[in-house]
C-alpha cells in the first residue's frame, strides 16, 4: 500500500512544494499538510480520497500540465500519487497508532531493566512486522569495546579488558555500564560530542583577521564534560548555558552564544536555530528569511522565538542582555528575504504571545525545560540512540514533524517518558539503553546475508552497525595503544618552520587529527576516509617508532608471546586466536630487531578494519 | 525494501531522488535561472595560484602610468604589465587578464571564503570550495591518484589572516584536498618509513581476511577499497608524480629554485598524472608597509615559476586542457598598495582553451587615484566561480540538497559568466 510519507511526500517535495509550499502558496494551494491539500485552492479540493477524478493534484499532475517546465513526473511516481489516492490517502502515522503505546506508563521512572526490556519489545515488534529474525547477543569482547567506545570515547585498556573478559560474574555487562558511566572520561567524551554538535569544523572568526577560538571551544567541551561527569541534569545543563551572563572567565559556556553567531557574535536567528536543532530537535534555519516551503513553520514563528535572544548581546568573551524599550519584540533584519521591518512580539514555538515578566532568556528556558514540553527530552533522546545505533529513531534528527515520522514511536515516546521522569537523568537513559538486548547485539553477519536483509535490519534496530570511530574515538584509542598522551601525526615538523602564526597551513597536533579524521556526522556507517588517511595510518614514522613509554611496558611482559596477548587486548580488546598469535610471532621471530617487530605487530593491529570501526 | 516502510529520512529521501542531484528544472525556486547557456563542456583540469593576503595589482597586471612600477609592452600589442615580469610579458598571447574584479569584502578571511565558494560566509551552513567542487564534478572516484592537492609554497612574511582550508561541506568529505606541505619533499607519508613492508602487510592482510569474511557491510567494502588505493599508490610509479626529483635539471632550473617554483612544476606533474584540480598556495602578500619593495623580491620567483608552467604545458599539448588562475583574495589600494582593496583588482587567466590574449575589464585611469573604480565590465565573485566553473566544464546549473532540505545551487542563480574569455 502506498504511504504518503514514503512514497508520496518525496514526489511533492521534489516536483510540487517550492510553489505550493510556505515559500509561495500559487492559487492558494499549500502541499505541507494532508489537511491543506484536502482544502486546496482556488480551484477546488487537491485530493479526495479514494476519488480519483475529484482530485484536483492528480487531473493536473496525470496529463502533466503540472508541474511546469520540461520535467514532469515520472511514471512512477504518478503511480504512487494514484495508488495513494486510489487507497484512501493512508499515512504511516495512522498506520503507526498501534504501536505509539510506550508499553510502561508516563510520569514515573522505572528501573533500567525494565525499561530495557520494554526497548527490547518495541524494537522485537517493528522486526515481527517486517519478517526479520534479529542478530544473535554479542560475546564479551564486543559488549566490552563497544561499551568503552560509546561511553567513554576510547578502547579499554589491555588491563580493563582482562579484567572483564575474566570475570565470571553473571552481572558484570551491568555492572560495567555502571562503572562506565561513574568515570570521568564518561563526561568527558559527551562533552566533546555535543562540542561537535554545536561547533562548525572550522569555527566562525571574530573581525579580529580571521582568528578562531579553538581554545575557547575546547574549553567549552571540557566544561560540558566535567557537567554530564558531575551528574547534573540536561536541564541544569542547557540552563546554565543559555542563561549566562558576564566573562567567559570561569565561565566557558559563555562562546554558545558566538559560536551559533554570526562573525563571531551573538545573533538571535542564530541562537534560534541552535536553540531549536540542538535542543528541541526542529529545523528553523529555512524560516529565518520566508515561511519554511516544507515544514509548517512560518517566518513569524521563528523570530517570534528569536524575539526571546533579541536582547543578548556579546561575542565569543562576553554576553548581556540589554533591555531596550520594545522589550520582548524583534525587528526582522533587512537580511530576510520577506518581510523584513516588520516587529514580531516573542512567543514560544507553536505557542501563544508572550508577555514578559522578567529575564527574556530565563523565561525561554523554564518553558523549554518543562517537563511536559513536546520537544526537549524526546530531541534529547533521539540524539542518544543516534550516538549508539548510528541512527535515531527520527532522522534527520534535528527534523521533528508530523511528516518525518519516527521509525518506532512507541520506542521514542518510552524513552522519552522514561527521561522526563527521571528529570532529565542522562545517565538512568544511557543506563536504560545500554542494558538492552537490542544495544547487545552482535555487528557480525551470518554467512551470506543478502545485503538488502542486512541494510532492513540495520534500520530496524535487530543488528548494531559497523561505525567509524569518530576523530575522538581513534585519536584517545591510538595514544592508549602508544601509550604516548601527546601523539603527534601532522604531516609537518612543526620545528621545520613551515608553520607561521595564524597564515600557517597546520594547526595543533589535536586540530589537525580531529581535521584530517572526519567522520560524517549525519552517518557514522558510511566510510568516509581515502588515500590520505590511509597513508597517515600506514606510513606515519610516529606509529612505526618505538618510545620510552612504549619500552618500559616491554620490559613487563616476560616473552614476546604475553606482549602479543597484551597488543591484542589493547587495540581490539580481545586475545588472538592460537592462529593469530602464531602469526604474530613468527613474523617477530623472524626479524633483525624483535622489539622493532613488536612496534610492527601494534602497527598491524591498529591498521585493522576491526580497530578502526566500532562494531 | 523493508527500511523504506519503516521511516523517511532525508537521507533516505536524497537516496531515492537520483543521488542527491537535482536538476535546476525540477525545483522552481526563487526566480527561474538566468538563460546563460548550460552545455557541457570537457572536463578540465586547473592550477590555482593562490597569492594569499591580496597581491597588489598595480604592482603586477594593471599598472598605471602614475605607479610606482613601470609598464612594458607585451607579446600581444597594446597590452602592458608591470616591467618587473618580464617573461611573463613574453607569454601574453597565452594570458587574459580581468582588471575588473570587484568583490565588496575587504576581510582576509572571509574575502579568501568568497573567492573559493562564491558565496558570502554564513553561519548556518558551509558552502564547498571550488577545488572540492572538482574534485566532485571532474574527478575519478576509485582511482589511485587523488582528485584535488593542495601545495604549501611557503611564506616571506606572517600575516595575511587565517588561511582558508577549502571545505567540501555538503560534497562530503572525501572531496577534502590532500595537501603537500613542501613541494620538494613531496606527499606526506607516501613512504613506508621500514623495509619489510611486504612482511607487515602480510600480516595485516590475515587479519583483514577474516574481518572482511565477517562483515560484507559497504563500509568495510569501502575501508578495504581505500586502503588497497593506498597500497596501490605507495607502489604505483604514479606516486612518482608526487616527486619533482624525477625532472632533469633543465627543467627545474626553468621552473626555478624557488619553493613557488617547484610548487608549479609539482602542479603540472600532478596534471599529468590524472589530478583534477591542484591549488597552490604562497603566503605573505599582505603588504601594509608598501607593495613595492615585496613585490620586486617576489616578481623574479613568479615571473619565472608561473611563465614556465605555461610554456611547459603548452609544449605537453596540456595546455588546453588545463586552466592555470593567478589570484588572492582581493586586490591593494591604488598607489603604494599598503591597505586591501576589493573594489578594483585583477585576476589572470591562462589555458583551459579560453581565449587568452586579451584584457578584460578596466579601472579608472583619471583623478586623483587612478585605479580606484572599475570603468568597464565589474566581475563579482559569483561570476568569477561561473566562469572558472564553466571554463571547467562543470554545469553550473546544478542545485544540492543542503541542511534542512535547502536548495543549494552549486553556483549563485544570478551570476553572470565572463563570456568574453569563455568564447
Amino acid at each position: 500500500m502506498p504511504l504518503l510519507e514514503r512514497d508520496v511526500l518525496p514526489v511533492l517535495t521534489k516536483n510540487c512544494m517550492g510553489c505550493h509550499g510556505g515559500l509561495k502558496k500559487e492559487g492558494e494551494l499549500d502541499l505541507r499538510t494532508v489537511d491543506a491539500m484536502k482544502r486546496g485552492g482556488e480551484s477546488g479540493s487537491a485530493l479526495v480520497a479514494g476519488k480519483l477524478d475529484a482530485s484536483l493534484l492528480w487531473q493536473r499532475v496525470a496529463d502533466d500540465e503540472m508541474p511546469p517546465g520540461e520535467t514532469k513526473l515520472s511514471a512512477d511516481d504518478k503511480a504512487a500519487l494514484c495508488g495513494w489516492i486510489e487507497a484512501g490517502l493512508p499515512t504511516l502515522v495512522e498506520r503507526q497508532k498501534e504501536i505509539a503505546d510506550p508499553l510502561l506508563p508516563a510520569g514515573k521512572t522505572h528501573q533500567p531493566r525494565e525499561v530495557a526490556r520494554a526497548i527490547d519489545r518495541h524494537v522485537q515488534r517493528g522486526l515481527d512486522e517486517a519478517g526479520l529474525e534479529p542478530a544473535e547477543p554479542c560475546n564479551d569482547a564486543e559488549f566490552l569495546r563497544r561499551v568503552h567506545l560509546d561511553l567513554t570515547g576510547r578502547v579499554p585498556t589491555a588491563k580493563q579488558a582482562v579484567a572483564f573478559l575474566d570475570s565470571t560474574d553473571p552481572e558484570k555487562r551491568a555492572k560495567l555500564v555502571e562503572e562506565l558511566l561513574d568515570s570521568t572520561e564518561f563526561g568527558e567524551h559527551l562533552g566533546r560530542t555535543w562540542r561537535d554538535w554545536i561547533c562548525p569544523p572550522e569555527l566562525p572568526s571574530d573581525m579580529n583577521s580571521g582568528k578562531q577560538p579553538h581554545r575557547e571551544a575546547r574549553e567549552f567541551g571540557r566544561w560540558l564534560g566535567d557537567r554530564f561527569a558531575a551528574g547534573d541534569t540536561w536541564d541544569e545543563i542547557v540552563r546554565t548555558v543559555l542563561t549566562v551572563d558576564g566573562e567567559i572567565k570561569d565561565q566557558p559556556q559563555v562562546i554558545f552564544f558566538g559560536l551559533v553567531g554570526q562573525g563571531g557574535k551573538a545573533t538571535p536567528d542564530g541562537t534560534t536555530q541552535a536553540v531549536g536543532s540542538l535542543f528541541m530537535g526542529v529545523q528553523l534555519q529555512c524560516a529565518q528569511c520566508h515561511d519554511d516551503p516544507y515544514r509548517t513553520w512560518s517566518q513569524r514563528e521563528h523570530w517570534a522565538m528569536a524575539a526571546f535572544f533579541g536582547e543578548t548581546r556579546g561575542d565569543f568573551k562576553k554576553i548581556e542582555e540589554e533591555s531596550g524599550d520594545d522589550r520582548g519584540r524583534i525587528k526582522i533584519p533587512r537580511s530576510a528575504f520577506r518581510n523584513a521591518g516588520s516587529t514580531v512580539p516573542a512567543a514560544f514555538l507553536a505557542g501563544e504571545e508572550h508577555q514578559s515578566l522578567g529575564p527574556l532568556r530565563r523565561e525561554f528556558v523554564e518553558w523549554l525545560t518543562a517537563r511536559e514540553n513536546p520537544w526537549f527530552a524526546r530531541s534529547f533522546a533521539n540524539r542518544v540512540w543516534f550516538q549508539l545505533f548510528a541512527r535515531g529513531v527520527v532522522n534527520p534528527v534535528d527534523d521533528l514533524r508530523d511528516l518525518n515520522p519516527p521509525s518506532h514511536p512507541g520506542l521514542l515516546k518510552l524513552l522519552e517518558n522514561e527521561f522526563a521522569a527521571s528529570g532529565f537523568d542522562v545517565r538512568h537513559l544511557l543506563r536504560c539503553v545500554c542494558n538492552s538486548a537490542t544495544y547487545q547485539r552482535t555487528s557480525r553477519l551470518p554467512d551470506g546475508a543478502e545485503a538488502g536483509r542486512v541494510q532492513a535490519l540495520t534500520t530496524a534496530f535487530g543488528r548494531v552497525p559497523l561505525r567509524m570511530m569518530t576523530a575522538d574515538q581513534l585519536y584517545d584509542s591510538l595514544k592508549l595503544a602508544y601509550h604516548d598522551e601527546k601523539l603527534d601525526l601532522r604531516g609537518i615538523d612543526p620545528k621545520d618552520g613551515n608553520t607561521n602564526g595564524e597564515s600557517a597551513p597546520v594547526g595543533d597536533a589535536y586540530l589537525e587529527f580531529l581535521r584530517r579524521f572526519e567522520i560524517d556526522e549525519e552517518d557514522a556507517t558510511n566510510f568516509v576516509h581515502g588515500i590520505p588517511q590511509m597513508l597517515t595510518l600506514l606510513n606515519h614514522p610516529r606509529l612505526l617508532e618505538r618510545s620510552r613509554d612504549f619500552d618500559e611496558v616491554l620490559r613487563q611482559d616476560e616473552s614476546p608471546e604475553a606482549t602479543i596477548r597484551r597488543l591484542y587486548l589493547a587495540t581490539l580488546s580481545r586475545r588472538p586466536s592460537a592462529e593469530e598469535l602464531a602469526d604474530a610471532l613468527a613474523y617477530v621471530n623472524e626479524s633483525d630487531d624483535p622489539a622493532d617487530a613488536l612496534v610492527g605487530v601494534l602497527w598491524s593491529l591498529v591498521n585493522r578494519s576491526e580497530f578502526f570501526f566500532v562494531r | 525494501m523493508v527500511d523504506r516502510e519503516l521511516s523517511l529520512s532525508r537521507r533516505d529521501w536524497l537516496r531515492l531522488s537520483s543521488a542527491g542531484l537535482l536538476t535546476s528544472a525540477s525545483v522552481p525556486w526563487f526566480e527561474s535561472l538566468a538563460t546563460a547557456a548550460a552545455e557541457r563542456r570537457r572536463p578540465k583540469n586547473c592550477i590555482l595560484l593562490w597569492m594569499d593576503g591580496g597581491p597588489s595589482q598595480q604592482h603586477t597586471f594593471d599598472p598605471k602610468p602614475t605607479g610606482e612600477f613601470r609598464s612594458v609592452s607585451t607579446s600581444v600589442p597594446g597590452i602592458e604589465i608591470v616591467e618587473q615580469l618580464p617573461r611573463l610579458s613574453q607569454c601574453m598571447e597565452h594570458l587574459a587578464i580581468v582588471r575588473s574584479m570587484s568583490t565588496e569584502i575587504n576581510d582576509h578571511y572571509d574575502a579568501k571564503y568568497l573567492l573559493h565558494t562564491g558565496y558570502r560566509r554564513v553561519t548556518a551552513f558551509e558552502h564547498p570550495a571550488i577545488g572540492c567542487i572538482a574534485s566532485h564534478q571532474n574527478g575519478r572516484p576509485g582511482d589511485d591518484m587523488p582528485a584535488f592537492v593542495t601545495i604549501d609554497a611557503g611564506f616571506d612574511k606572517g600575516n595575511g589572516g587565517r588561511l582558508y582550508r577549502s571545505v567540501p561541506a555538503y560534497l562530503g568529505p572525501q572531496h577534502a584536498p590532500l595537501a603537500v606541505h613542501d613541494p620538494a619533499d613531496g606527499l606526506e607519508n607516501l613512504e613506508h618509513p621500514r623495509s619489510d613492508l611486504d612482511r607487515r602487510l602480510a600480516l595485516l592482510d590475515k587479519g583483514e581476511a577474516r574481518f572482511a569474511r565477517q562483515y560484507a557491510v559497504p563500509a568495510a567494502e569501502a575501508r578495504r577499497s581505500a586502503f588497497e588505493r593506498a597500497v596501490r599508490l605507495m607502489r604505483s610509479s604514479r606516486s612518482k608524480a608526487f616527486d619533482i626529483e624525477q625532472e632533469s635539471p633543465a627543467t627545474r632550473d626553468a621552473y626555478g629554485a624557488h619553493a613557488f617554483g617547484e610548487s608549479c612544476l609539482l602542479a603540472r606533474r600532478l596534471v599529468e598524472s590524472g589530478v583534477s584540480f591542484v591549488e597552490i598556495f604562497h603566503r605573505g602578500w599582505d603588504d601594509h608597509e608598501g607593495a613595492a619593495k615585496r613585490i620586486s623580491v617576489r616578481a623574479p620567483w613568479m615571473d619565472k615559476g608561473m611563465s614556465a608552467l605555461i610554456l611547459d604545458l603548452e609544449q605537453r599539448g596540456l595546455l588546453d586542457d588545463t586552466l592555470v588562475v593567478w589570484m588572492g583574495e582581493f586586490g591593494r589600494s591604488p598607489g603604494n598598495g599598503n591597505g586591501h582593496f576589493c573594489r578594483a583588482w585583477s585576476t589572470v587567466w591562462a589555458g583551459g582553451g579560453i581565449r587568452t590574449g586579451q584584457v578584460v575589464g578596466k579601472t579608472s585611469v583619471d583623478g586623483k587615484n587612478p585605479g580606484d573604480r572599475v570603468v568597464d565590465r565589474p566581475v563579482n565573485a559569483a561570476d568569477f566561480v561561473a566562469t572558472l566553473c564553466l571554463a571547467l566544464g562543470i554545469d553550473v546549473h546544478q542545485e544540492f540538497v543542503g541542511p534542512g532540505l535547502r536548495p543549494m545551487p552549486l553556483v549563485e542563480k544570478a551570476a553572470k559568466p565572463i563570456e568574453e574569455l569563455l568564447g
